[in-house]
């Protein structure tokens, strides 16, 4: 037991359920609850945004994988940089001035609205839920390995605590919970590499020297080619985080707490920016982490030989071995914190999408703006209930893969549907419907009936779909639906459609017609 | 709403600006992507094809760094240097530009700028 991860810890409850309190006498409108009222700043966003990014599945996961496999580590820190340019290139701005609270509004704009938003709303629930999972595990195990609570009793606090963020504050509460966070991860891991390039005489070269001496690769850990050795798995790999990123929902739906598409377009350079610095920081961890844990046989299990607590807690360890338990306690309550503000972010996500998209336009359009919040406030309590049951169900899922998946999900759903129905003149709701739920169900199918789930965990002896990421076949197959289904649809319908584009390009060149979003 | 985008639409400034910024869009998402593509196949095709050798060999005698660990920490700051240039110009360029065809466009509407 750790008396100061668990101080730290609870310091950090009580001051973000403060802040929720606060928030929550200052969340009177829906635009308040779903966007913080768009008076969020740039800088404030941007942080946020990276917060949203940042979740301990990077931190621990990927530190773990540049632990095991050096090198290729790599392919995961650039991809998580790599999607910034492409969301702010592509969609920031553009999404700002078409969308209010959820990307499908920007998708429903000019195309039918019910069954689009019934399609975006999937796609944004099917990730946010994969991602919950992912996140839900992660926090489960690290709770069970340093508070020695049970796993069972660490998934329902972070489930009791997020529900209670996002009902009771909104996007106020969920954002500034991020910002916090955020300032910790970001100096908690500062101060961690600080310390280990200060054992080991403040020189990168020394970091990877002494890591290679001590890595059962040698001087080859330097070297591309031990995680991945199939090309088109890389690939579709580096697709799916590129693309994935511009995907996920609860990042698309910062862009609507700012003002204008000024500070959306600053939000991308502050998230970036701290995206970047956190990436290199990893970089150096896990590579820290080769140099100074694996020499002491304490951190290993004398029987297996394997890393206590298994390879997600390399960074863990790494900060034991150059801080001794002070530190310890405190990156473990900074992971804690951190997966605490994702998954409320994920929540509130998912919520809206369920009550904004479903509830408020497609089930009952003429609800009232008091019962739309109520309705996202229960849907916050059922999302939260679903998470903790699928936590406990997956507890032994490796945490990294199922953000994956979610990645997945966004690259070849959410992604083209957004791109194409701003960017193609021609996209129809017939042609987006079909590539949506193609996309969708390669997805969906490739992930069940591939390696990882198929094999590894229905126990059958070959898949049906052989690749492991399924991410670039879904999303040419959704690019190519759309695009055949939108070509071929000869529909009035579809003519009205490809009328409208002309104004809602317009619209979202100039942000002209934005400003008067109106209230539910 | 409409007769103030039917001004916009006349308005062969916005063409202007309509074209700057999509060659301008288009190159920044090439250059992104061509980087980030050519950086992970040679992480991916290595070590069948040659010219990613140097992937893993040091960057001088006596180092242990690796000309991939350079590269990949430069491309990260490439990345967000190419949103640092994005932004500048699509802040200063793109919306003066956009700034005055939409106050014409509403002046002649005959709405307030």
């Amino acid at each position: 037991m750790n008396i100061i991860a668990i101080m730290m810890f609870l310091g950090f409850v009580l001051v973000t359920l403060g802040v929720t309190f606060w928030a929550a006498r200052r969340t009177r409108t829906t635009k308040d609850f779903y966007a913080a009222g768009g008076r969020i700043t740039g800088f404030q966003n941007g942080l946020a945004i990276a917060g949203d990014f940042m979740s301990a599945a990077t931190f621990l996961g990927v530190t773990g994988l540049i632990f095991s496999h050096g090198f290729d580590g790599l392919i995961y820190v650039i991809g998580g940089v790599a999607g910034w340019p492409i969301v702010l290139f592509l969609l920031a701005e553009r999404l700002k001035n078409l969308g209010k609270y959820t990307f499908s509004d920007a998708v429903s704009l000019r195309l039918q609205a019910t069954p689009l938003r019934c399609l975006a709303a999937t796609g944004s629930l099917v990730a946010v839920v994969l991602y919950l999972i992912g996140q839900m595990v992660g926090a489960g195990k690290l709770i069970e390995v340093l508070f020695h609570v049970d796993y069972e009793v660490a998934v329902c606090t972070i489930g009791a605590l997020m529900v209670l963020y996002v009902s009771f504050g909104g996007m106020i509460a969920t954002t500034w919970v991020q910002i916090i966070k955020a300032s910790l991860l970001l100096a908690g891991g500062s101060l961690l590499a600080f310390l280990v390039y200060a054992r080991l005489g403040f020189s990168f070269d020394t970091i990877l020297r002494t890591a290679m001496s001590h890595h059962t690769f040698g001087d080859a850990m330097l070297a591309p080619g031990h995680l991945i050795s199939d090309p088109l798995s890389v690939i579709s790999l580096a697709t799916t985080l590129v693309f994935g990123t511009a995907g996920l929902p609860h990042i698309l739906m910062r862009f609507f707490t700012v003002r204008d598409a000024v500070e959306a377009r600053r939000s991308v350079f502050f998230a970036a920016s701290f995206i970047g610095y956190f990436y290199i920081l990893i970089f150096i961890l896990g590579f820290g982490a080769v140099a100074l844990v694996t020499a002491e046989t304490g951190y290993f299990d004398p029987a297996t030989k394997l890393l206590v607590g298994g390879g997600n807690m390399a960074a863990i360890h790494l900060s034991h071995a150059v801080g001794g338990n002070v530190f310890l306690g405190f990156i473990s309550a900074v992971c804690f914190a951190t997966i605490l503000a994702v998954v409320s972010g994920l929540t509130l996500s998912g919520a809206s999408a369920i009550s904004h998209d479903l509830y408020a336009n497609v089930i009952r359009p003429q609800a009232s703006e008091h019962d739309v919040v109520r309705v996202s406030k229960f849907s916050a309590l059922v999302l939260g209930a679903i998470a903790v049951a699928l936590g406990l169900v997956f507890e032994n899922q490796n945490v990294a893969y199922m953000v994956m998946l979610a990645f997945t999900i966004g690259a070849s759903v959410n992604f083209p549907l957004l791109f194409l129905a701003m960017y193609w003149k021609d996209l129809t709701t017939r042609g987006a419907l079909i590539g949506g739920y193609l996309g969708l169900a390669t997805a969906v199918g490739g992930i069940v009936f591939g390696p990882t789930v198929w094999v590894e965990v229905l126990g059958h002896a070959t898949p049906l779909f052989p690749h492991k990421y399924p991410g670039i076949f879904a999303l040419v197959i959704a690019f190519g639906g759309s695009i055949a289904g939108s070509l071929l649809d000869r529909s009035a319908r579809a003519a009205r459609e490809r009328a409208g584009f002309r104004d809602q390009f317009i619209r979202s060149q100039t942000g002209v017609g934005s400003e008067a979003a109106s209230v539910h | 709403m409409k007769h103030i985008y039917q001004k916009i639409k006349e308005d062969p400034r916005f063409r202007e600006l309509e074209s700057k910024r999509r060659n301008f869009t288009w190159l920044m998402v090439g250059i992104m992507l061509a980087n980030d593509f050519w950086y992970i196949c040679a992480t991916a095709f290595y070590p069948e094809h040659g010219y990613a050798r140097f992937w893993g060999t040091p960057i001088g005698e006596g180092y242990a760094t690796t000309w991939g660990i350079v590269i990949g920490f430069l491309q990260t700051i490439l990345f967000i240097v190419l949103v640092g240039v994005y932004i500048y110009r699509a802040n200063n360029e793109f919306d003066t530009l956009k700034d005055a065809i939409v106050a014409d466009a509403r002046r002649a509407a005959g709405e307030k700028p």
